[in-house]
């Protein structure tokens, strides 16, 4: 049953990672029973596996939920959940593109946290109407009052008539849909102009292709109708439109406000790109909707199969992985220790894991992933330009004019006692001081300028571990700096190995390349000659070590003439050595990468 | 037909060696894999029927060849008694012919060997004993659980030299809190008591022995000992001729350079390996099953494998190349393996020229190449 365009309301949840997002939008759905009892499970909407088990939430998902109000009438509610993590801000800007209202969740324990102020300023900036709610009231330490006065102060919104609500235990759920349908704006939008409809978001099946999540400005699209994606220029058949309940549930038509989704037999995500704007072909559209910029990879890491002969596998399944998630970037790279594998670009260190697991999961894919990095730009001497997406991109020492790196604008709200120890470690991390001010007696809000290298090795766990767990952060991009960076080679017996490689600050390189060598020296496995581990800045060696010569079983009792005993040992011996890399001279074992690799993360965590 | 052997093609059967394993221990040490248990009554005496038994089994199939050189170890050789070890000799006496100068060694535990043992082995034809003398140091016989003490071992030396037999010491390196200034202290005594040989071994751990399930912690790393060893061993005058073997000029132990060069040698007892043409075999290890098989007129064997090809090319090469005189490279036979002089050199070329001893016409190892012979042998497995 249709409803008129004013009895529509599209809104989304924001809030802190934590502050009960997703259990609330699991009440809502069995309050209009969206969802009967007997479907619902434990955070509905998160549809990934890793998503249920991380508590998180990372694609969005759009709802429509029927309601019938205390006035009487029927409305068609559209919920869009969004992602909490700071990585995610993009897909919380793209949900917010396509409703008019939002729900912003405060924990009435926990009070307004970074991201709570970041996610309420990006629903301000869109023109969003904002309807605070504080939630968890059924804790012991909730202090509602103090958490409805953190918002009117730090965010700046009128609380007089806050809602109190447990998800958890259901009370003000009703509150919160009477709110929704008295505060949030219907929307606005004209069913006989040309058709403009917004691509929030798009997702790959494997039996259907692309299906994107509209959301109509203007104009009705209907089965069978052609449309044009305006940027990329691609004309389609609308083969099925529907709506979310929360399943895919097929409609006629989808008018003006509505939110559903659209599947016309696209093959790649390339060719329906989210942000563009969907008209009809016959009459379309003068101009397309304000899409979203397209979000750019920030980390970037060498993701390598563990078995050589997998590459196929590995791209097959990264391209599959890209189809629901366009912010992932890849292009192929090889490596002389690891082989053949790819460069992939993520937006944060969060997206980069939950790839990995995602590829391992869900493909099957066993690989290996280098440590993270960020993109330099270097000036170089000739005054070129180069973008350098890994260490071995760069020039030669002596053609480096200067290096760029990127920086973030981090804001974290630490209590009171914590305030130093976060400055310290912002400084401690090459930070620029910008502003510090405290929201009540007890918060301070900390606001540094910090290189986002700096910020992705292991910045977040090290702030929570200092505060305690109390510090809460967001960030955003803040353009390029010139740094004192330079690229340390590693080379082991004269060869430099590009997996070592690792650029760092100058004053850095010397602890960093000796933290490597020695690193290093544990894994490699003994020679028949001594091989050397060097660090090294261009031609200067800043360290060098050597590994001794094999002294390992030097020889053995040969029993009476049994030859099959030595035998079976040099076999056992040789075996162990079949899956070993050659760098010159020199063999190391897979194992002797990981390991290292691995080193590596267990020191950042 | 049954294919003929090298020395049966040479119309005279020619001399070949002989190993007698004894399978009798006082006590097990925890990191032996050798077949023994412990000298129970009425065992000693099956066992040397059983012997006798497997002898006659070698005898129907055509005249014994005569020996060259003889090894009677265990086990522990010396825990058989007077009358036992007569019993021995006798049935030994009676089966083979001896050369003139074959070289006969016996292997001994300090612990059980007497001087009545040492006069019947002189009067006999034994001329070097191989002492298990392991350390000098009461700490390291204690860890390896060894049956004796260093006064034990001191005195049993000094017994053998006594009696004019050639002594060759057993040495074991990298014991559990072994430290490099003890085990030079043992290579300085042990040189003192008039050794003409010593046999040095890492030890190693064994699948199936108790510290092979359950490894000791502190395991000392074997390079300096055996470095050590090179070093002042060859100082004192005795060369390193194998891996594992240092001797006085001449004094080398015949018996165990004709298994790195591919001689042939019969095997009796339980658990011992024979080698004859191109087959290898091993005795069943087993002392009950090994009477039991004899007493059925069965030859006890529980394993063999014929040598040919690349496997045995490649054997004879890695075999030869555990001694100072290497491999002759006009002995690389052809009719082994075609392209085994190529597969070789393509598997050695590539390392260092300091691992190689530099010697016309042969490959052989440099001291240097003998340290980390392992893996260079590993190159050379087909």
């Amino acid at each position: 049953m249709k409803v008129p365009i004013e009895r529509i309301r599209n809104f989304c949840i924001i809030a802190h990672v934590d502050h009960g997002k997703s259990t609330l939008a699991d009440r809502l759905l069995e309050a209009t029973t969206t969802v009967s009892a007997r479907e619902m499970r434990e955070q509905i909407l998160d549809t990934l596996e890793l998503e249920r088990e991380r508590g998180i939430t990372i694609k969005l998902v759009p709802v429509q939920m029927k309601y019938r109000a205390s006035d009487g009438q029927d409305y068609t509610l559209n919920l869009i959940d969004t992602p909490g993590h700071v990585d995610f801000t993009y897909e919380v800007s793209r949900s917010l593109a396509a409703c008019e209202g939002a729900l912003l969740i405060v924990d009435a324990a926990q009070g307004v946290e970074a991201q709570t102020v970041a996610n309420a300023y990006l629903a301000v900036e869109q023109g969003l109407e904002i309807v605070p709610v504080i939630n968890k009231i059924d804790l012991p330490s909730a202090r509602p009052e103090q958490a409805a006065k953190e918002i009117e102060e730090v965010v700046g919104l009128d609380c007089s008539e806050v809602l109190l609500a447990s998800a958890k235990e259901g009370t003000g759920i009703t509150q919160i849909l009477e709110a929704v349908i008295r505060k949030v704006p219907p929307p606005s939008g004209d069913r006989d102009s040309p058709l403009q409809a917004l691509v929030f978001d798009s997702i790959y099946n494997n039996y259907r292709g692309v299906i994107c999540y509209i959301r109509v400005a203007n104009g009705t699209i209907r089965t069978g109708d052609t449309v044009t994606f305006m940027a990329t220029r691609k004309s389609f058949q609308v083969e099925e439109i529907g709506v979310f309940g929360p399943d895919m549930r097929p409609v006629d038509e989808l008018g003006p406000g509505e939110v559903g989704y659209l599947i016309c037999n696209i093959k790649s995500v390339e060719e329906a790109r989210v942000g563009d704007t969907v008209t009809s072909q016959r009459i379309p559209a003068k101009s397309p909707l304000p899409g979203y910029r397209k979000v750019k990879p920030v980390v970037f890491c060498g993701f390598y199969p563990l078995e050589r002969d997998e590459y196929p596998q590995l791209r097959d399944a990264l391209e599959k992985l890209q189809m629901n998630d366009a912010a992932i970037f890849f292009e192929p790279e090889s490596s002389t220790a690891l082989g053949f594998g790819f460069r992939c670009g993520f937006l944060g260190l969060l997206h980069m894991e939950i790839a990995k697991e995602r590829l391992n999961r869900e493909f099957g894919v066993d690989l290996v992933a280098t440590a993270p990095n960020v993109i330099y730009q270097i000036r170089t001497t000739a005054g070129e330009m180069i973008e350098a997406h890994r260490p071995s991109d760069f020039p030669e020492a002596n053609q480096i004019e200067e290096v760029l790196e990127p920086f973030i604008k981090i804001t974290s709200f630490v209590p009171a006692e914590y305030v130093g120890k976060a400055m310290q470690l912002c400084q401690d991390r090459r930070g620029f001081f910008l502003e510090m001010d405290y929201i009540t007696p007890q918060r301070a809000r900390v606001v540094y300028e910090l290189p986002l290298a700096e910020f992705i090795i292991d910045f977040h766990d090290r702030l929570k571990s200092v505060t305690r767990g109390f510090a809460s952060i967001d960030y955003e991009h803040s353009g390029f700096r010139a740094s004192n960076l330079v690229k340390v080679d590693i080379m082991i017996g004269g060869d430099p190995v590009d997996a070592f490689c690792f650029v760092c600050h100058a004053d850095r390189a010397y602890h960093r390349g000796q933290e490597v060598v020695r690193k290093l020296k544990e894994i490699i496995p003994r020679q028949l000659f001594e091989v050397s581990l060097q660090a090294a800045i261009g031609k200067r060696v800043i360290v060098r070590q050597n590994v001794k010569p094999l002294r390992k079983d030097v020889l053995a009792k040969c029993y009476g003439g049994d030859i099959t005993r030595k035998r079976k040992l040099l076999e056992k011996q040789k075996e162990g050595k079949k899956r070993m890399k050659q760098i010159g001279r020199i063999s190391l074992p897979q194992e002797a990468f990981l390991a290292f690799l691995k080193a590596g993360d267990e020191e950042e965590e | 037909m049954r294919k003929r052997s090298k020395r049966e093609r040479s119309g005279s059967p020619s001399a070949i060696s002989l190993y007698v394993h004894v399978p009798f221990c006082r006590s097990k040490c925890p990191y032996c894999a050798f077949y023994s248990l412990s000298p129970a009554i009425g065992g000693i005496s099956s066992f040397l029927q059983a012997l006798e038994g497997e002898i006659e089994l070698f005898k129907r199939e055509g005249d014994l060849p005569r020996i060259r050189t003889a090894y009677i170890g265990g086990g522990t050789p010396s825990v058989l008694s007077l009358p036992d070890w007569k019993r021995l000799i006798s049935i030994l006496e009676r089966a083979f012919t001896f050369l003139p100068r074959a070289e006969v060694t016996v292997e001994a535990n300090p612990g059980s060997l007497t001087g009545e043992h040492l006069s019947l082995w002189k009067d006999w034809r034994v001329t070097r004993v191989s002492l298990g003398v392991q350390s000098l140091q009461d700490k390291d016989l204690l860890v390896a659980g060894r049956a004796h003490n260093r006064r034990q071992a001191l005195d049993s030396m000094a017994k053998i030299t006594g009696t004019g037999l050639s002594l060759s010491a057993d040495l074991l390196f990298g014991l559990p809190g072994q430290n490099l200034r003890s085990w030079g202290e043992t290579l300085r005594e042990i040189l003192s008591q008039g050794v003409d040989h010593v046999s040095i071994y890492q030890l190693t751990l064994e699948e199936g022995t108790p510290w092979g399930e359950r490894p000791q912690n502190d395991l000392a790393e074997g390079y300096p000992f055996y470095r050590w060893a090179q070093y002042y061993l060859e100082k004192k005058g005795l060369l390193q001729y194998e891996i594992a073997s240092f001797a006085r000029p001449g004094r080398w132990c015949r018996h165990n350079v004709s298994y790195w060069t591919g001689g042939e040698f019969i095997g009796l007892g339980p658990s011992a390996w024979g080698y004859m043409n191109y087959e290898r075999t091993r005795n069943i290890p087993d002392l009950a099953e090994y009477c039991l098989m004899v007493s059925r007129g069965n030859k006890p064997v529980c394993y063999s494998e014929r040598l040919e090809g690349d496997r045995l090319a490649s054997e004879s090469t890695i075999l030869a190349l555990r001694t100072r005189w290497g491999i002759r490279l006009q002995d690389l036979r052809r009719d082994w393996c075609k392209d085994w002089p190529e597969r070789m050199n393509a598997a050695l070329e590539e390392l260092p020229r300091d691992l190689f001893r530099s010697s016309p016409g042969r490959i052989a190892l440099s001291r240097r190449g003998m340290r980390v012979g392992n893996s260079i042998w590993e190159r050379l497995l087909p």
